[in-house]
């Protein structure tokens, strides 16, 4: 007891310090975003980041600052689709969402989210597409043409969680409608069952399920698998940034096609002209400019893709409208086939 | 001792097992503490100090590094006040439902940290218990730097209060009836007496409060809602870089966050004496 009331100058010293340090981080830090100007927040699936931040943000803030002489700051946040919008029926204050699946769309406009219709936006909301392809390690050891090879013993693939990523389930609906396409090509006439074989048989390859696209991509860049199913932006990028790829493209393949909303019940009367602007900026020539040159594929002009010659070309492209849209894939395919035929399975 | 222990074997007088033990358990570190931090350091230096520093000096990083500090101080402030107060109240008088509240109160150890996050939401978010009637006024905790607080506060509840409420216990009652006997009143006693005597208990409780609430993720990733710059903690800041593939900016962090953890706890151990703790 008696030593605890003696102070060492060591322990002056030490405990000065501390309290300096406190003293230091007691008043919030202001947000970079929030000296002056007007703010906008965007909640993007994971793989919007570079082009909206590079490309996008920049490109509508100096347009704005020119036409209304007021600064425009961003603020976003980047994850999976489905963990994206599940934040927002939560009650994140996201001004606008761009997502990976129009179901998500669906269930923030049947929860009184959204309630305009963004199927009035051009393209049917649609902002910008990219097909599914498959990441090797280079020189492609396993030897993966097609998505029947990912079931070849020994493969390891890298797929993201459906449950949490819109990516996974395009992913899906990739490999199951690459083997329906191909087998209807082949003898005129879908074959579900080789197609429900093959998502099987991969899935028993499976090693990882990360919670979003990027996610599943840094996995595969650590070197955790041999072959993931993603978007084709995400193989371009690896191999700008100087990654060890290849991308194999199947010869049948979905487009992942990727809806904006505006949140309606976040945005007030006054802030709206700004985010309506914004909104209709992203389908202005300008800002699919800005996709193409990040590899997205523009859904606004086939032409501007001619820009970006690294975008391959696919034998036998189809969309989701060849399921009948969402609506339809969602139970029949999600839910229905992988749920209940592939996933319990396991 | 040795003669009081037949089993021990000695070679020489030399006791053969120290530097054995020592061995192992220096080895059985490797693997499970020392390597893994060796890799962030290793990892994160690897290209160099300057793009180590540029990772560092980003404003989104540097924000999440403030917000995390002022975030895990008002965290502390509030625990280690309530944590004196309710060892005070819990070891000075005795009650139905004590034993009750002390368990309760140590709770949030236990529970998993995303489920404190669940529950904040639950109650403060704007569909929640109390927030849907906050919600209209105008008033928002979740998604703001007091949901992050919050959060602090809930996992980090029993950690001051485990540490002050065992001194109070032992504390000797003889000092505080002596200074009551020369006329001081409840608080002059308090301050005068008591409090001198819990400083070491203090300042451990805080900085353990401190260093667990910097380090916070789970509760912080759901109630936050990780916006860059705006909502996001150095921990969420990491995790974000590692999903975005940018390892480095991640390491960056990681280590700033290794090397303070390391001197909060250096200060813990070496400063023991001076703190009073044991």
């Amino acid at each position: 007891m008696k030593r605890g009331t003696t102070k060492t100058p060591a322990g002056f010293c030490l405990t000065s310090l501390f309290l300096l340090a406190l003293l230091l981080s007691s008043c919030l830090p202001t947000p970079p975003a929030e000296s002056g100007g007007v703010n906008l927040t965007v909640y993007g699936f994971s793989i919007m980041k570079e082009s909206l931040e590079k490309g996008v943000y920049p490109g509508f803030a100096a347009k704005w600052k020119a036409e209304h002489g007021q600064d425009v700051h961003f603020t976003s946040s980047f994850a999976g689709s489905e963990t994206i919008t599940n934040q927002i029926l939560q009650g994140v204050n996201a001004d606008i969402a761009i997502l990976s699946i129009e179901r998500d769309a669906t269930r923030l406009k049947d929860a009184g989210f959204v309630v305009s219709d963004w199927h009035a936006s051009p393209q049917q909301g649609i902002v910008n597409k990219t097909p599914f392809v498959i990441l090797v390690a280079k020189g492609n050891p396993k030897g993966i043409k097609d998505f029947p090879d990912l079931a070849k013993p020994g493969v390891r693939v890298i797929h993201p969680d459906p449950i949490s990523s819109g990516g996974a389930q395009w992913s899906i609906l990739a490999i199951y409608g690459s083997e329906l396409v191909k087998s209807e090509k082949d003898t005129t006439e879908p074959d579900p069952a080789r197609a429900l074989q093959t998502l099987q048989a991969i899935w028993r390859n499976v090693k990882s399920t990360p919670g979003s696209a990027r996610e599943a991509r840094t996995q595969f860049e650590l070197g955790y698998g041999d072959a993931l199913v993603t978007y084709e932006l995400e193989g371009l990028l690896m191999k700008q940034a100087g990654a060890n790829v290849e991308i194999v493209v199947p010869r049948a393949t979905i487009f992942s096609e990727h809806p904006t909303v505006l949140i309606d019940r976040n945005v007030t009367a006054a802030r709206r002209p700004l985010v309506e602007a914004f909104l209709r900026y992203l389908w202005s020539d300008d800002a699919q400019r800005t996709f193409v040159q990040y590899h997205f594929r523009s859904s606004t002009n086939e032409a501007l893709n001619d820009a970006n010659p690294q975008l391959a070309k696919i034998e036998l492209p189809f969309r989701i409208d060849y399921f009948g849209g969402w609506q339809r894939a969602y139970p029949e395919i999600i839910e229905r086939v992988f749920r209940d035929q592939v996933q319990k399975r396991k | 001792m040795s003669s009081i222990v037949p089993t021990m074997r000695h070679v020489r007088g030399f006791d053969v097992a120290r530097p054995l033990s020592i061995g192992v358990l220096v080895f059985m570190m490797l693997p499970l503490v020392f390597l893994p931090l060796a890799s962030i350091f290793i990892f994160g230096t690897s290209k160099g100090l300057t793009s180590f520093w540029a990772a560092l000096m980003a404003p989104e990083a540097i924000f999440a590094l403030k917000l995390s500090m002022v975030t895990s101080f008002w965290a502390t402030a509030f625990n280690v006040l309530f944590g004196l107060f309710a060892a005070y109240v819990l070891s000075r008088y005795n009650f139905l439902g004590r034993n009750a509240l002390i368990v309760t109160i140590s709770l949030p150890t236990a529970i998993p940290t995303a489920v404190a996050g669940f529950a904040l939401l639950l109650l403060w978010g704007p569909y929640g218990i109390l927030g849907r009637f906050l919600a209209p006024q105008g008033i928002q905790t979740m998604f703001t730097a007091g949901a992050i607080i919050l959060a602090n506060i809930f996992v980090t509840f029993p950690l001051a209060f485990g540490v002050i409420k065992p001194v109070f216990d032992t504390m000797s009652r003889s000092l505080e009836e002596a200074s009551a006997t020369i006329g001081a009143t409840r608080l002059q006693t308090f301050w005068h007496v008591t409090l001198p005597s819990l400083r070491g208990a203090i300042v451990s409780g805080a900085l353990l409060t401190f260093a667990r609430a910097v380090g916070e993720f789970g509760s912080t990733i759901l109630v936050s809602g990780n916006l860059a710059g705006r909502t996001q903690t150095a921990p969420l800041y990491i995790f974000a870089k590692f999903n975005e593939g940018q390892i480095e900016a991640a390491n960056a962090i990681a280590i700033v966050l290794a090397l303070f953890s390391f001197l909060i706890f250096s200060v813990l151990f070496f400063a023991r004496d001076w703190l009073d703790v044991d």
